[in-house]
């Protein structure tokens, strides 16, 4: 009896339609959430540690195959209900870009490198920015005046760079003693940089193009949109100082912190301005307002990783490709001129500013990766429904998808050179201090023996047999 | 003085953003979760040195800012911020499961038992006959045939019996009482909670032969109940199964983890048609007890979680209720609630001496179980389903009971508690933390 073989794709068609029937969106917003969660505490730090990659990009084409272009899964309708969680989400990476900018350390810092990161930031927004205008103007055959809001955000999207790299490549700050080397500081005030740079000229962007009439009063100018934006971070922090009081508890702070930012993103997003920007705002007033930042710190941290895989998933379930020829040019255009922008750009500028002795003129390698921040703004502005949306998404997409993996091996590679004439002069001191030492020992018995307050400090499990008491004590 | 300048600020701030925002702008969710979280928390605050629960507090912030007072959070809103009720809802049910513990159980087990059926047979049959008596002054009931009369009046009763956990949670948690009264009266509201599912389905299938409803629509399948309760116990250990695991060998993150699996837990429960309450409970019981001593740190990275949600989930219960509604209907209410207090207070009384139980307890734990929400006003709703036009009536009577005693509910047990020396300084200093919820099985 003759069998006939079942096609896979009917196989596959039917496991789909039957998984969209099970799948409600509730369930799917919590399967979204422990894909994240399991991915933050398991994938990542295994990856992160065994092969230097940053992982996170994935989910991007895992939210591609799970969305409506590949098994639909998850419909445009689902997407619509996790609005909240979208932009709860866009809004954290704001406050998370403000938590290292607490001033008392940033003035310890010297000029140089911010002068270095600043005008790199600049360089690389103007000429993104330029060409960008240039390349959509010719590729959709329309004047550049009516393409340069979107090829501002693609500048301001252009200057962010991943600090994950470093992070996995040297260790977290305050972690990792190679961490004050020049070149790893320069690397840090650039990523700083970059992305304050980023949020702040997305935020101004947008305030540019906002259109909404209000009910009751005129219409307001660029500049009073950009001031409502940061209010809403003031008014966001002030409210969380007021409510938290002088307790400390930690669920006051997670009900003041979570209620502050939740309606701060909230109210940003209900007027169409950016909840990164407004956010970042209150990112600021709470990490230099705040004795201790810590806690706060450690309970953004906590979400920030879990939010930005939950955004790449939704991000790469809304993501809709064009099949015109023109976008890819868009998208090669901006990969290969960002990447050029900052490897050159970098270069030039330390050269200007003379600090090529000590963080050479290859470290702009370090800030090629993008990141959580760059699909933070690319998604805000295409679940917008402005121009260009979907090509502007699709540029930050692919540049993450090609660079975040190899964030870590770039950062390496630009600080390595570098470094490695450090680690000869701290080996060779090493050597040099042990070959003293000993030789001060055998001349002088007893001349380096602790003295009674450092044996009593001695940790408890170094035994004492090691610090032999002079005979004369015995 | 703080919490004024807070509310104001925030008054402020949603008036600003409303009149900044386009006619086009849709419902801000977002913004009204977190504007509620604020401003409820900052109201319950401010009752609190009126001696008054906080939660009372997050109900008068709901009535205030929802659709009755200044309408910051509309109807529409209120049906967006739904699966924020269902998360607390869980998180209730889970955190009260994993309240118990299975030396408790044994200990304390038949006495709970004994309570809760004396108490419930005494109120149901009071508040029945209480409604029959009253019928003349309901137009549904004036002038109905006597089956109809006594349909309706069970199926009032059957509603009005049901207790809080979510209140009884609450305030546990935040007052940090754990003695006998505290304990005694969230075992015999759990129990309970159970019992009424049953008992609601049996008064539906014998209200329905006796007023049979318009449509004809179908009636009680003995099959879905019993799915219905045993498919919650079986989903919900499974569940509790899959996290004490997690509990013994991960054990890591538990303040993300616990909220997943309350979601995960309600959201399954509603897929498979089993009760949500009963699953969660389940499965907090299994993971306290099979979790190999991390249950505690589950449970409490658990109410950490659950502070803002619980602030929420009251307030949107506080922008339901419409004083509007209830006043009218105050005449009817009012004997109902106090029948229903009386009701407890004899059955708890009963049910303590029977079980042997010591004055304290008795005179004191029946104050904890006036509260009613969300567990009744989801019974309400389902008898306003069966029965479309007639119902309708009997569910605005059963929100204007279940406004009264949900309001002074809160108040009555917090007095209990204080009467009991359960409420000490120490705990009443220690604050609004909900980390210190009480612990299981310390007596």
């Amino acid at each position: 009896m003759p069998v006939t073989p079942v096609p896979l794709s009917f196989i596959v068609d039917s496991l789909c339609e039957r998984l969209r029937t099970l799948m409600t969106t509730p369930l799917l917003l919590i399967l979204v959430a422990a894909v994240a969660f399991l991915a933050t505490h398991v994938v990542y730090e295994w990856l992160a540690k065994r092969l230097l990659i940053v992982s996170g990009a994935e989910y991007l084409v895992l939210g591609v195959l799970l969305g409506p272009q590949v098994t639909g899964l998850f419909t445009p309708a689902a997407i619509e209900a996790f609005q909240p969680i979208i932009i709860l989400g866009i809004g954290w990476m704001g406050v998370a870009v403000a938590m290292p900018l607490r001033l008392q350390r940033l003035v310890r810092i010297p000029a140089v490198p911010y002068r270095t990161a600043l005008v790199e930031s600049l360089l690389t927004f103007g000429v993104v920015t330029a060409g960008a205008t240039s390349a959509i103007a010719y590729a959709y055959q329309v004047p550049w005046r009516e393409v340069l809001a979107a090829g501002g955000i693609l500048g301001a999207i252009a200057v962010a760079s991943t600090p994950a790299g470093l992070d996995v490549a040297f260790g977290e700050r305050g972690k990792d003693s190679a961490r004050g080397a020049p070149v790893l500081l320069q690397i840090e005030v650039a990523n700083h940089l970059n992305a304050v740079v980023s949020v702040v000229a997305f935020g101004i962007i947008l305030a540019v193009m906002h259109d909404t009439v209000p009910l009751m009063v005129r219409s307001l100018t660029t500049t009073e949109w950009v001031v409502v934006t940061l209010g809403i971070g003031v008014v966001g922090g002030t409210v969380f100082h007021l409510f938290l009081g002088g307790e400390q508890s930690a669920d006051r702070l997670v009900i003041s912190l979570g209620g502050a930012i939740i309606l701060a993103s909230g109210a940003a997003a209900y007027l169409e301005l950016s909840p990164t920007l407004a956010l970042f705002a209150m990112g600021v007033v709470l990490v230099n307002s705040l004795r201790h930042p810590g806690a706060v710190q450690e309970v953004l941290r906590s979400g920030e990783r879990p939010l930005y895989y939950a955004l790449l998933l939704l991000a790469g379930a809304s993501w809709r490709p064009d099949a015109n020829i023109a976008w890819w040019l868009v998208i090669m255009h901006y990969v290969v001129l960002r990447t050029l922008t900052k490897l050159w750009g970098t270069g030039i500028v330390t050269w200007v500013n003379g600090a090529q002795r000590a963080v050479g003129l290859d470290w702009g390698r370090a800030l090629i990766g993008q990141g959580r921040l760059t699909i933070a703004l690319a998604f805000d502005y295409s679940r917008r429904g402005l121009p260009y949306g979907d090509v502007i998404f699709t540029c930050a997409a692919v540049s993450v998808l090609f660079t975040e993996f190899f964030a870590a091996r770039f950062v390496r590679a630009a600080a390595a050179p570098l470094l490695a004439p450090l680690e000869q002069i701290s080996a060779t001191t090493g050597a040099v201090l042990d070959t003293v030492t000993e030789t001060m020992t055998h001349a002088l018995p007893g001349f380096l023996q602790p003295t009674d307050s450092e044996s009593q400090e001695r940790p408890a499990d170094v035994p004492p047999e090691t610090n032999p008491a002079p005979p004369g004590d015995r | 003085m703080r919490r004024l300048v807070i509310l104001l600020i925030l008054f402020a701030v949603m008036r600003g953003v409303f009149v900044l925002g386009g006619p086009t702008s849709g419902i801000p969710t977002l913004m009204l979760f977190g504007f509620l979280i604020l401003a409820a928390y900052s109201v319950g605050e401010l009752v609190k040195p009126f001696g008054i629960p906080k939660i009372v507090g997050y109900l008068i912030a709901g009535i205030l800012f929802g659709p009755p007072g200044l309408a910051y959070v509309s109807k529409p809103a209120l049906t967006e911020l739904t699966p924020v009720s269902n998360l607390a809802i869980a998180l209730i049910a889970f955190l009260a499961g994993a309240e118990l513990q299975l030396s408790e159980i044994r200990e304390r087990g038949a006495a709970i038992l004994k309570m809760v059926s004396s108490e419930l047979v005494l109120t149901f049959v009071a508040i029945a006959g209480t409604m029959v008596l009253l019928r003349s002054q309901l137009p549904i009931l004036a002038n109905a045939p006597a089956a109809e009369v006594v349909a309706f009046s069970l199926l009032f009763a059957s509603v009005a019996v049901v207790h809080s956990p979510a209140v009884t949670m609450a305030l546990l948690t935040e007052t940090r009482a754990n003695g006998p009264v505290a304990r005694y009266t969230l075992g015999v509201v759990l129990v309970m909670d159970v019992a009424v599912v049953l008992l609601f389905s049996l008064v539906l299938a014998v209200a329905r032969s006796l007023a049979p409803p318009a449509g004809g629509a179908e009636g009680v399948q003995a099959g879905a109940v019993l799915w219905e309760i045993g498919g919650s116990v079986l989903v919900g250990a499974v569940l509790g199964a899959c996290i004490a695991l997690y509990l013994r060998f991960i054990s890591r993150e538990l303040f993300i983890f616990g909220l997943l699996m309350a979601l995960l837990g309600s959201e399954v429960a509603r897929i498979l048609h089993v009760e949500t309450l009963l699953t969660l409970l389940v499965a907090g019981f299994v993971a306290e007890n099979g979790g190999g001593g991390r249950g505690e740190d589950l449970r409490h990275a658990m109410e950490r979680a659950a502070a803002p949600v619980f602030v929420v989930f009251f307030a949107l219960a506080g922008a339901k209720i419409d004083p509007k509604a209830v006043v009218p209907l105050l005449p009817i209410v009012v004997p109902v609630v106090l029948v229903r207090m009386a009701g407890i207070w004899g059955g708890m009384q009963l049910g303590g001496k029977w079980a042997g139980l010591p004055t304290n307890v008795t005179g004191n734990a029946w104050m904890g179980l006036v509260s009613q929400a969300g567990v009744a006003i989801g019974l309400a709703t389902v008898v306003a389903d069966v029965y479309p036009s007639r119902g309708a009536p009997l569910r605005a009577l059963l929100m204007a009971t279940i406004a009264v005693n949900e309001t002074i509910g809160p108040i009555l047990f917090r007095l209990g508690l204080k009467r009991a020396g359960e409420l000490t300084p120490a705990n009443v200093d220690a604050g609004p933390s909900v980390a210190a919820a009480p612990t299981a099985g310390a007596h």
